[in-house]
């Protein structure tokens, strides 16, 4: 890895060999698809090795969706605490930004040896299906290509140029930082519309010819899908940024290591879960659209096949936001002043144990013919009321309004207001989240005596109001808070070591969650490559078993975190030997 | 270092593995396509009630909204109802007629109280070919009580061939190279050659192959010898032949596959690395004239 204490020379030089690598990579790419297309027979669909051709597919692409996640994700996040040290001038948020670029050098590696693998797969097995995509989209994979060098040009500057453009030169450097961002969100935004494209085409004419390349890029699902997976991606590069800080934390020797690692577990975590708050919301977003473009693949997704995973998917969320609680609660241990807040703690904890149990109610419960008939149905007379959407959104924003109080006393743990207003300001404060709480339960309740078409817009003023109500609950926080009497600072690296495990299983969850939602998001094409359009001929067009799909993503969940030990263990590496050169 | 790594391997494995046993708990089963099933006019009346039940279970997806005796979902009318009642919402229609057109337009014949949600039953994503949606009127007369009167066509069977024919861009590229300047295709063009569309019912796709390689192996009968050149078809890529064969044989109702012949990968793949090499030299220029700037500035 290069020094980032550069010259213009070296500067240009790292970023050079960041091109070439990629230039070797797709030559060797382009060399052997051609090589495998001349010498297999001409096929619709092949496999190798005996192995099954969706698997293979199937692993690779969510490893570099994984990976690109990552790399996308944590430039995101780096800026945005880049930007935190030069507005409050605390020199440790800029080192914080920096340690955390240096993890993506490897992971970019990583992520473009998995794109080619996924291209030479798509080329090899797929050849019909990927000569239709790419013909149609050749634009697009062209302007990627372009994108692609972009971004590893303006990344390597990112990096390498750290410590040369500092005072006041951290200007020109703020601007690479945005221009790596703008890059990779771009590259997010191309890979979208062939995904996209395959969910909800648009257009094209009756038999499948391009008859407008705006129409085919803009189609239903795009728009929703770049915001979801954008706020997603700083979620998951978040995430991985704590996990990454609690392995630090748990090797470290001396009271500053563990004290640094803390507070950047904390960070990590912190924009991790600030990410995730608003995910749901983009959730909906992205299923609304779904059921414009199709009401029987929203049907399906909510309602047929893939219901179930809708509640292993209630179950892994539920877990994360007591995960995420049950670190800011740990974390106030090392708070002086919080305890003032302990006693909040169990209620907070009873509204998520109770909207855990609601969102993970099914809407059919697993019973046997002596049940079912004894229940009157497959739905249960009482545990059924709670199974459906209008419990299970009141739920869901009852569960982020808790996290976000819970965020909201960690931040005051120490500190007392001492502006005039303070008591006027509480109460305000108090009112809002009171408001939210009554909005969200009243539509929740009203939801259950209107047609499912109202009911659905009840949704968007309950979300409504719980965005309103932190948005005004933030507003009232930062200048209740200016000046505040500080009853003694955050004793930063005195924390349990399990909160450590907290912060892990936040990026196993997270990871384990992507790759479900990844596998929900492609299977409701069912049969389809391209959806109503397009089928699948071959022998694996058929959906697999729940059983089989949340093995799959186990495995590939396995296989990410072994990769990304891989990338921990190098960015640690080259951490200690810097700081032992220094 | 170790030790932690260890302990965090088992975190991770016992995490996953919870969430993997929940996803045995839950119902398990595999969902296949719908089998593809031939309808000729020939196929007896008991046969199609079969190919319309399996197909309004299966590829059009009836179920997810509606209901019959093997059950269902009621965000639609139940069938069994609106099949019963099929002879009798619009007088001037008989139930065949009524049934078939509130399949291809569901929106003109909305049962009171339901919402408009449900595609046109030769749309995506149902796409039934004509016969097929045949087949479904049938099984829906039987459920209704009725006696199928629907009879499949020859138009209804050779219009169920070009429906959901493969995807070929050979339409564009037909246009791209020029070949519609003298050649009739699906209808348009000019009348120099002879119309492609009778061609490619006449020849195997293979001899439309060697023709473009070679246009003096054979000639059409009728026309003169001679007219198109191996110039006018020497640029064409062999991803591009192989995707205007495909087109043209699909549309004459043969089995065709421009599979493994892409044109992405034959001639756009050299174009791009030599544009990538280009790019690459362009940055060791750079590389040198930054070099020698700093080495001219540690010697000054």
């Amino acid at each position: 890895m290069e020094s980032t204490q550069t010259g213009a020379y070296a500067a240009l030089k790292a970023a050079w060999k960041g091109v070439v690598k990629i230039s070797l990579m797709l030559a060797v790419t382009y060399l052997v698809a051609n090589w495998f297309i001349s010498s297999l027979p001409a096929a619709d669909y092949r496999s190798l090795f005996g192995l099954s051709n969706r698997n293979a597919i199937w692993i690779v692409a969510q490893l570099h969706l994984m990976f690109g996640a990552f790399v996308l994700g944590v430039p995101i996040f780096a800026y945005i605490t880049e930007i935190i040290g030069v507005a409050t001038k605390e020199k440790r948020y800029d080192g914080l930004a920096r340690e955390f670029t240096k993890l993506l050098a490897m992971a970019y590696t990583l992520t473009a040896v998995l794109g080619c693998l996924l291209l030479l797969l798509l080329v090899v097995l797929y050849p019909k299906l990927t000569g239709y995509l790419s013909g149609l989209f050749k634009p697009t994979w062209l302007f990627y290509i372009v994108l692609i060098f972009g971004e590893v040009i303006v990344a390597t500057l990112y990096w390498v140029t750290w410590d040369r453009l500092q005072g006041s030169l951290k200007k020109w450097h703020l601007l690479l930082g945005l221009l790596v961002n703008l890059w990779g969100t771009a590259i997010l935004f191309t890979a979208d519309i062939w995904v996209t494209f395959m969910m909800s085409p648009g257009g094209i004419d009756e038999m499948n010819n391009l008859t407008s390349l705006w129409g085919a890029i803009n189609n239903h699902t795009w728009l929703p899908i770049n915001i979801h997976r954008l706020i997603a991606n700083v979620a998951f590069g978040g995430a991985i940024v704590a996990a990454y800080a609690a392995v630090r934390f748990l090797n470290a020797k001396t009271d500053a290591e563990r004290a640094q690692y803390d507070w950047m577990g904390y960070i990590g975590s912190f924009i991790a879960i600030a990410a995730f708050i608003p995910l749901p919301f983009a959730g909906y977003w992205l299923g609304r659209e779904i059921y414009q473009f199709s009401e029987q693949m929203g049907v399906s997704m909510m309602g047929g096949s893939f219901a179930w995973l809708w509640i292993l998917q209630a179950m892994l969320i539920g877990l994360l936001f007591f995960a995420a609680n049950f670190y800011l609660w740990l974390g106030m241990g090392r708070i002086p002043g919080a305890e003032r807040y302990t006693k909040f703690q169990v209620g907070l904890m009873l509204i998520l144990t109770l909207g855990f149990m609601i969102w993970a109610t099914p809407r059919s419960i697993i019973a046997s013919g002596m049940e079912m008939a004894a229940m009157g149905g497959s739905h249960h007379p009482f545990l059924g009321l709670f199974g459906v959407m209008a419990a299970k959104n009141t739920a869901v924003n009852m569960m982020i309004l808790t996290t976000f109080i819970s965020f909201m006393i960690y931040r005051r743990g120490n500190r007392i207001p001492v502006v005039p207003w303070a008591t006027k300001g509480n109460i305000a404060q108090a009112l809002t989240i009171a408001a939210a709480t009554a909005i969200v339960v009243f539509y929740g309740f009203y939801s259950y005596f209107v047609p499912s078409i109202t009911r659905i817009g009840f949704s968007i003023y309950q979300v409504g109001a719980v965005l309103a109500a932190m948005a005004l609950f933030v507003a009232i926080d930062i200048p209740l808070l200016k000046g505040a009497k500080e009853i003694g600072p955050i004793q930063w690296g005195k924390i349990a070591p399990r909160s450590q495990y907290a912060l892990f299983f936040l990026a196993i969850s997270f990871t384990w969650l992507m790759g479900l939602m990844g596998y929900i998001r492609s299977g409701i094409r069912q049969y389809w490559h391209i959806y109503g359009r397009i089928a699948d001929d071959s022998a694996n067009a058929f959906t697999p078993t729940h059983g089989h799909a949340t093995l799959m993503v186990s495995a590939i969940t396995i296989v990410f975190f072994l990769l990304v030990s891989a990338v921990f263990a190098m960015a640690a590496r080259y951490k200690d030997s810097e700081e032992t050169a220094q | 270092m170790t030790g932690t790594f260890i302990k965090i391997f088992f975190f991770m494995l016992a995490t996953v593995s919870l969430y993997t046993y929940v996803g045995q708990l839950v119902p398990q089963f595999e969902e296949h396509p719908p089998k593809k099933q031939v309808i000729t006019p020939e196929t007896p009346t008991s046969e199609l009630v079969g190919i319309g039940q399996d197909l309004l279970h299966g590829k059009g997806g009836c179920l997810v909204c509606h209901m019959d005796a093997d059950g269902g979902n009621n965000r639609g009318p139940d069938l069994r109802q609106a099949a019963a009642a099929a002879n009798k919402h619009k007088p001037d229609m008989s139930a065949e007629a009524y049934l078939m057109e509130s399949l291809l337009h569901p929106d003109d014949f909305l049962v009171p109280g339901y919402p408009r949600m449900m595609p046109a039953a030769n749309k995506p994503p149902a796409n039934l070919t004509p016969a097929e949606v045949k087949a479904v009127v049938a099984y829906m007369q039987t459920l209704g009580g009725m006696e199928p009167t629907v009879k499949v066509t020859m138009e209804d069977a050779a219009a169920s061939k070009k429906v959901g024919a493969p995807v070929h861009l050979g339409r564009a590229l037909l246009d791209e190279h020029g070949c519609t300047g003298c050649h009739k295709v699906a209808g348009e063009g000019g009348e120099v050659g002879p119309d492609l569309a009778v061609v490619a019912s006449k020849r195997e796709p293979a001899d439309i192959l060697k023709k473009l390689d070679d246009p003096t192996s054979w000639t059409t009968p009728g026309y003169p010898a001679g007219m198109m050149t191996k110039e006018m078809t020497q640029g064409i890529s062999e991803g591009d032949r192989q995707e205007m064969v495909a087109y043209l044989a699909v549309s004459a109702g043969k089995e065709y596959s421009a599979a493994g012949t892409l044109s992405p990968w034959s001639h756009e793949g050299v174009r791009l690395g030599l544009v990538i090499l280009v790019f690459n030299l362009g940055l060791l220029l750079a590389l040198a004239v930054a070099r020698r700037n700093e080495k001219k500035g540690e010697a000054a």
